[in-house]
């Protein structure tokens, strides 16, 4: 389909729009609607774009805009080498070796993804800071505490790349366990050393799998809020918010985010770039599992130490300090009403999950079904939301389901029935914006299934009569299944660690933890935000245990 | 066409599940006779809070309903919502987002002798449009060990270059740094103010992070000698169920600035009924709830605020640290000033 791109710019304009009519069938006019309804909060953003940037634009120009610059490439630099170099380390060792406590650490590593950034943030500056654990720690052994800063540039960066990297690490890690086996024998049989086919082969083979995981991990970084607001580092998502709310700017806020926009685009349109170059697709049948080597005594040790750093530092030590200050509050803060908003967030969380899945599918497989080329680029625009800071979506939504609320009033008013806001307000409103804003993390993990499924599959199936519908469930379905559920459980972890777009869009008397969590660190009570924190950790845990056994099994 | 089925189905799904919140949302019209409630938009996501919507509950039969978020996210939510928002009160923790609120047309006017009578001129709106529900005074922390109180004299002071490196505060995007500095425009003018926020910069001990608890444990870990913080925290740090941060927060001295002038900067937090309520009754009963002795009491006990009342004490932790004379500049000037506020902490690089 792609062979196609250079010939057309040869053809005339009239000979173009020929080819779009006869190429376009009803799935590129599904694919465009659904992309459509995905984007409309993108649209109405986008649409302020034409109304200029609010007065104070000039002012942010000259006195801030080079700082968000700087600071969002700072982090994006030396979050993708921290991230790149924790994640794709542990997931090779523990692919290609066998050492103590493999299978153990293979889902502790994920674990770091059920902890909202921006409690990894308070917990560190707990534990570094004067009188923080730390602090007591080397008064109990009697040594001179040097007190590490960690609340700056440096450490943001280090703190985000610690939550974040399991992203990398889980993409690298299928990657290795189910494409590399017959690439490493021949390697091995050819004589070239354990190091070289790492750096040689592996690395560049798997680069779209990496490459596809970090994209995710930048797009989480520049859209972070709390803990860079907490460390005091001013970036894109930090001034979108300083020039909508505090300088009561709303259109310059628009015309940051589109600024971010742009950069994230940038990322996507990289990515697509750097997969295209390495196509690589594997039937099914020879493919197995990777066989893993055991190392001996040192080199054991060496090997088990890499894998844990990463789950020492984005895991246990937080949730030890997360603990610790939980039972310090435990009895002011905890009662049953914690059951209660569990059970909420974890109904939410499942449900806006499948939901999200549900169009990431759609969006996926009609664009594949319309002949028209173009189509899967367009459908693209659907992922955009993640980029977008979860206020800004919140606001987005808020346009264009409030003008359908009050068009929906007024034709009830007609018939002599009163109500209030139907959208808006409501649970509809709410998981529509986590659509918005999650499909790329459920988008991601299916396409790259997708794409390892020889087209030859599909189409040896559809020569034989049998519709694209069919075809989807019969055969196509069954081949994707794990990148499915992976997508179904990454969103249900983000929209458990979801806050701002929550906050604004949550109806009455739904409670969710991590709306609990923000409500105490808002108030600086840090220690008291644990509990909700902990039960966030724990409730996003079982899904991802459950993650890592799809992972292996497939 | 199974596919397409199942869209429509969730589709037609999601649109009955609107149905229904539609439905219900008429039927407990019918039933508001029966149940009365009050939906309550508010800036304070404190626990004590709670327990006070919950009196007020227990007291009234009227149900609280609350959504939390800033107070600037709240006013632009309400903004968008029109005149369908369901919003009855509005409560923000400083006087300047109320004032902006009533200027954009979100509040309004309300009678009422209990409020009027309860609460001190200068903490209520002209119009009757917001009324203060607690004070927290915008003070200084010092090392005891390294400042001398006769050296601390008022905001304006710590421009002077002995204390060069030696101040911490937090980042300009909180609101209380910003209130504090729509006070100096409004009592010193633009051009001093703009001085003053870089007179400031220029004195820090560090780049501005962190909340204002951290600006207390980085003075006694020794990182600056002064902190500006809010009263509030310090209570509360003095109540910490961590006992470090107990001992952290009894080693610094606490100093009201200016109080041979205008006297200190304090926030506001307050409430006011939202121009489209639609329970305005009842939203007019909360309010005067919140100023009610139980409530203030609560609001004095758990949360170490000051209250309005002049009736019932502070709290024994913040009453330890006397009375002191308060900056009475008209709160709405708050409002007014907060953008120009930002813009000068922007141009003075005070991040």
């Amino acid at each position: 389909m792609q062979q196609g791109g250079n010939k057309n710019e040869a053809f005339s304009l009239k000979t173009r729009v020929k080819r779009l009519k006869r190429d376009s069938n009803r799935w590129s006019v599904f694919t465009l609607a659904i992309v459509f309804f995905l984007a409309l909060p993108i649209i109405f953003i986008g649409v302020e774009l034409f109304s200029g940037p609010g007065e104070t634009w000039g002012h942010i120009v000259e006195y801030l805009l080079p700082e968000y610059i700087w600071n969002s490439l700072y982090l994006v630099f030396f979050c993708s080498i921290l991230v790149l170099v924790f994640g794709v380390s542990s997931a090779w060792f523990v692919s290609r070796f066998d050492f103590m406590f493999r299978k153990q650490m293979e889902w502790l590593l994920i674990l770091p993804l059920a902890i909202p950034s921006y409690i990894v943030g308070y917990a560190y500056a707990g534990i570094f800071d004067y009188g923080g654990s730390m602090d007591l720690l080397f008064r109990q052994l009697g040594l001179e505490f040097v007190r590490i800063d960690i609340m700056n540039r440096a450490g943001l960066a280090f703190v985000l790349s610690i939550s974040l990297f399991p992203y990398v690490y889980v993409s690298a890690r299928a990657f290795f366990l189910n494409q590399a086996n017959n690439l490493l024998e021949a390697s091995k049989m050819l004589g070239v050393s354990e190091l070289k086919t790492f750096f040689k082969l592996m690395l560049p083979l798997a680069r779209p799998a990496i490459v596809a995981g970090l994209v995710l991990v930048l797009m989480e970084v520049l859209n972070d809020y709390g803990a860079a607001k907490y460390y005091g580092v001013n970036t894109f998502t930090t001034g979108i918010f300083r020039s909508w709310f505090s300088l009561e700017e709303p259109q310059t806020a628009v015309y940051l985010s589109a600024l971010l926009i742009i950069f994230i685009f940038a990322l996507i349109l990289f990515e697509k770039w750097q997969v295209r170059k390495v196509k690589f697709t594997s039937s099914k049948t020879n493919s197995t599992q990777i066989q893993r080597k055991q190392p001996k005594g040192g080199l054991q040790w060496l090997i088990f130490s890499v894998v844990l750093l990463p789950i020492v530092l984005g895991f246990m030590l937080p949730v030890a300090q997360l603990v610790y200050w939980a039972v310090i509050t435990a009895s002011t803060v905890f009662d049953m009403e914690f059951i209660m908003i569990s059970l909420q967030s974890f109904a939410i969380a499942i449900s806006s999950a499948l939901i999200t899945v549900f169009f990431a599918l759609l969006l996926i497989y009609f664009s594949k079904w319309s002949t028209l080329s173009s189509i899967k680029n367009i459908s693209r625009i659907g992922v955009l939301g993640y980029a977008i800071p979860g206020a800004v979506i919140a606001i987005g939504i808020m346009i264009p389901t409030l003008a359908l609320d009050k068009w929906l009033i007024n034709m009830l008013a007609k018939v002599g029935i009163d109500s209030g806001l139907i959208i808006n307000g409501t649970l509809i409103a709410l998981l529509y914006a986590y659509a918005v804003r999650f499909l790329a993390v459920a988008y991601n993990p299916i396409d790259s299934t997708a794409l390892k499924v020889d087209n030859s599959i599909p189409d040896s199936s559809k020569v034989l009569g049998v519709g694209n519908l069919k075809t989807f469930f019969k055969i196509e379905f069954p081949l994707i299944k794990t990148g499915v559920f992976s997508a179904v459980i990454l969103v249900f972890i983000d929209v458990m660690k979801e806050l701002p777009l929550t906050l604004i869009l949550k109806p009455y008397h739904i409670d969710t933890l991590a709306v609990k969590a923000f409500e105490y660190a808002s108030d600086e009570m840090v220690m008291e935000a644990s509990i909700p924190s902990l039960f966030i950790i724990f409730t996003a845990m079982l899904p991802v245990i459950f993650l890592n056994k799809l992972l292996i099994k497939k | 066409m199974k596919k397409i089925l199942f869209a429509v189905a969730t589709f037609s799904l999601l649109v009955a599940c609107g149905n229904e919140s539609k439905k219900k949302d008429t039927t407990s019209e019918q039933k508001a006779a029966k149940e009365q409630v009050v939906n309550v938009y508010t800036h304070r996501h404190y626990e004590p809070d709670q327990n006070i919507f919950k009196m007020f509950e227990e007291k009234t039969g009227i149900k609280v309903k609350v959504i939390n978020a800033s107070a600037d996210e709240l006013i632009q939510k309400m903004k968008m919502e029109g005149k369908q928002s369901p919003a009855d009160v509005l409560i923000t923790v400083d006087a300047g987002r109320l004032s902006r609120a009533k200027e954009e047309g979100l509040l309004q006017s309300i009678q009422s002798e209990i409020l009027e009578n309860a609460i001190p001129s200068h903490l209520l709106d002209v119009d009757n449009q917001w009324f203060g529900l607690t004070k927290r005074a915008r003070i200084i922390a010092y090392a005891k060990d390294r400042v001398k109180p006769e050296d601390l004299s008022s905001y304006e002071d710590l421009v002077n270059k002995k204390w060069k490196g030696k101040i911490l505060v937090r980042s300009s995007s909180n609101i209380y740094n910003q209130s504090l500095m729509a006070s100096i425009i409004g009592n010193n003018g633009e051009a001093a103010a703009k001085e003053w926020a870089e007179g400031i910069v220029a004195n820090l001990a560090r780049s501005p992070k962190g909340s204002d608890r951290d600006q207390v444990k980085a003075v006694v870990a020794g990182e600056g000698d002064i902190a500006i913080v809010n009263s509030y925290y310090i209570g509360k740090m003095l109540n910490s169920p961590d006992a470090e941060e107990v001992n952290t927060a009894q080693k610094i001295g606490l100093f009201f600035p200016n109080q041979n002038d205008r006297g200190t900067h304090i926030n506001v937090s307050g409430a006011g009924v939202a121009k489209y309520a639609p329970n305005k009754e009842n939203a007019i009963l909360f309010i005067e709830y919140l100023i009610s002795e139980e409530a203030q009491q609560v609001f004095t006990d758990a949360n170490y605020e000051y209250p309005v009342l002049e009736s019932v004490a502070p709290v024994a932790d913040i009453k330890a640290w006397g009375d002191f004379k308060e900056d009475t500049l008209g709160l709405n000037k708050l409002g007014e000033f907060n953008k120009k506020a930002v813009l000068i902490f922007d141009a003075a690089g005070w991040k």
